[in-house]
């Protein structure tokens, strides 16, 4: 069983690029103001969501181990 | 059109002082139909946001859904070369809407993200290094030409590995093609000279990349053709692309932030208090305050209804204006002021939604590398010109300085 993630979108920095999007379609989606939102924070495999976390061009995407607070990027 | 409001773009006013001009339209007509030049011109911060993500309904399939006459108008026969320079432009993965724009983007976009980019910064910090030495002691500088361009060209072709030998060559090239958005009747005659010549240089280079790819970013856009997302014609198109847009937005965001700081010598000073803590911040409020694009153009794909009872009509041109929506008194306070703590700085220089700027993390590092060494080592610039007598490209797209030239203390 993978651990579970904490996934938070700083709404202050989300452009809208849609990159997390595009690397884990099953985890981030774009809400009506079409910044990034969490759909599922088990969407898609870690390993994936850490890569659509990286690849946000304004590293708006914090990841954390939803048990033990330990952050997983940046 | 709003009262006391031309609609000269080009106009000696409009390219000096833009915020100025798209600021008067802003409190009047946010929203305006250009007539002169047969386009909508968006200029609040709003609209603009609403608008880039949006793209659904404003498409960057500018060059091949255009279906009106260049504007301003250029020679009749110099019309079929406009319709190769529409069809070479098409190549750009820039120019493509939803799920084709994600793949192309794709292919480039892991080279660029902060993570990548920030293994460039020593590289960055020495190129700024080793050309201030060099300048440092005579006292002055055109910023643009002796320090801006010299950077900013260097670290791109650096990063794209194209021969050292080759590159002044390479890049008189590519400034031959920068009035494209321009007045000048010649443009596109001068730009598809200028696109020649540069694919004639890359093609062979390419040819071996695409055989024996390595890590360079030419290199990993000849990769789109091996992975079969990008046809030689694209390679080709996107290396231009990121080898002109790699410096020559960049050299603008050095050039007009010398400017401003020469113009509000107290924010300079607090930077070089302490270079390190501020330089972030600085470096964004300074793309805020001038921003190197000034706008962007789409082209509707349905009518759209714009609020404030205006209607935007399928095919239409819309030119949203960055300059305009940096300095909305709506989302900045005291919009006009220079300042470099200020946080949060939401400005939208780099654009919005999915395609937003590719390089902007590049940018942000190479303005921060030279501002903060600017700050270490100089107490200030003083215009060696009256800065009415500055001169900028005659563009409606781009805030680029001919020269400027200062004393350095």
């Amino acid at each position: 069983m993978a651990r579970q993630l904490k996934i938070t979108v700083d709404y202050n920095v989300c452009v809208g690029n849609a990159m997390c999007e595009t690397f884990a379609e099953n985890t981030f989606g774009l809400n009506e103001d079409r910044q990034s939102y969490v759909k599922d924070a088990a969407g898609d495999p870690e390993e994936t969501i850490i890569e659509a976390a990286e690849n946000c061009p304004v590293t708006a995407i914090t990841v954390e181990d939803a048990e033990t607070g330990e952050i997983l990027f940046p | 059109m709003p009262a006391n409001i031309h609609d000269d773009l080009f106009s000696p006013e409009a390219i000096r002082d833009p915020y100025g001009y798209f600021g008067a339209l802003r409190s009047e007509k946010p929203v305006h139909w250009n007539d002169q030049y047969q386009m909508w011109v968006v200029t609040s911060y709003e609209r603009l946001v609403w608008t880039a993500r949006h793209p659904e309904y404003f498409s960057s399939e500018v060059a091949l859904r255009d279906i009106n006459p260049p504007s301003p108008s250029i020679p009749e026969e110099d019309m079929e070369l406009f319709g190769a320079v529409r069809n070479w432009m098409a190549a750009r993965f820039t120019q493509n809407d939803g799920a084709k724009h994600k793949e192309k983007r794709k292919v480039v976009h892991g080279y660029f993200t902060p993570k990548a980019m920030e293994t460039w910064r020593p590289l960055v910090r020495e190129t700024v290094n080793d050309l201030l030495d060099d300048l440092q002691g005579a006292g002055r500088m055109d910023v643009m030409h002796d320090f801006a361009t010299p950077l900013t060209y260097s670290i791109i072709a650096g990063l794209m590995d194209i021969p050292p030998s080759d590159r002044a060559f390479v890049k008189k090239l590519c400034s031959s093609m920068c009035g494209f958005d321009g007045n000048q009747p010649d443009r596109i005659r001068m730009y598809a000279e200028g696109v020649q010549a540069v694919t004639d240089y890359l093609a062979p280079i390419v040819a071996e990349r695409v055989r024996d790819p390595g890590e360079d970013l030419l290199s990993v856009i000849c990769q789109g053709e091996i992975m079969g997302a990008y046809t030689r014609d694209e390679v080709l198109a996107n290396a231009l692309l990121l080898l002109v847009a790699g410096h020559e937005t960049t050299n603008d965001l050095i050039s007009n932030g010398v400017l401003a700081f020469a113009q509000h010598s107290n924010q300079f000073e607090l930077l070089r208090t302490d270079p390190d803590s501020h330089i972030v911040n600085a470096v964004e409020e300074v793309l805020r305050y001038d921003s190197p694009l000034k706008s962007i153009q789409r082209i509707a794909t349905h009518d759209v209804d714009m609020g404030g009872g205006q209607t935007v009509g399928k095919d239409d041109r819309v030119r949203w204006v960055i300059s305009s929506a940096n300095r909305d008194p709506e989302v900045f306070e005291d919009p006009n002021e220079l300042d470099i703590t200020r946080n949060p700085n939401p400005h939208v220089s780099f654009g919005s939604g999915v395609h937003h700027c590719l390089g902007a993390t590049l940018a942000r590092l190479e303005g921060q590398e030279a501002f903060a060494e600017l700050a270490r080592r100089f107490e200030g610039f003083e215009l060696e010109t009256d800065p009415n007598n500055l001169e900028y490209l005659p563009s409606v797209g781009q805030r680029t300085l001919l020269n400027l030239p200062v004393a350095t203390r």
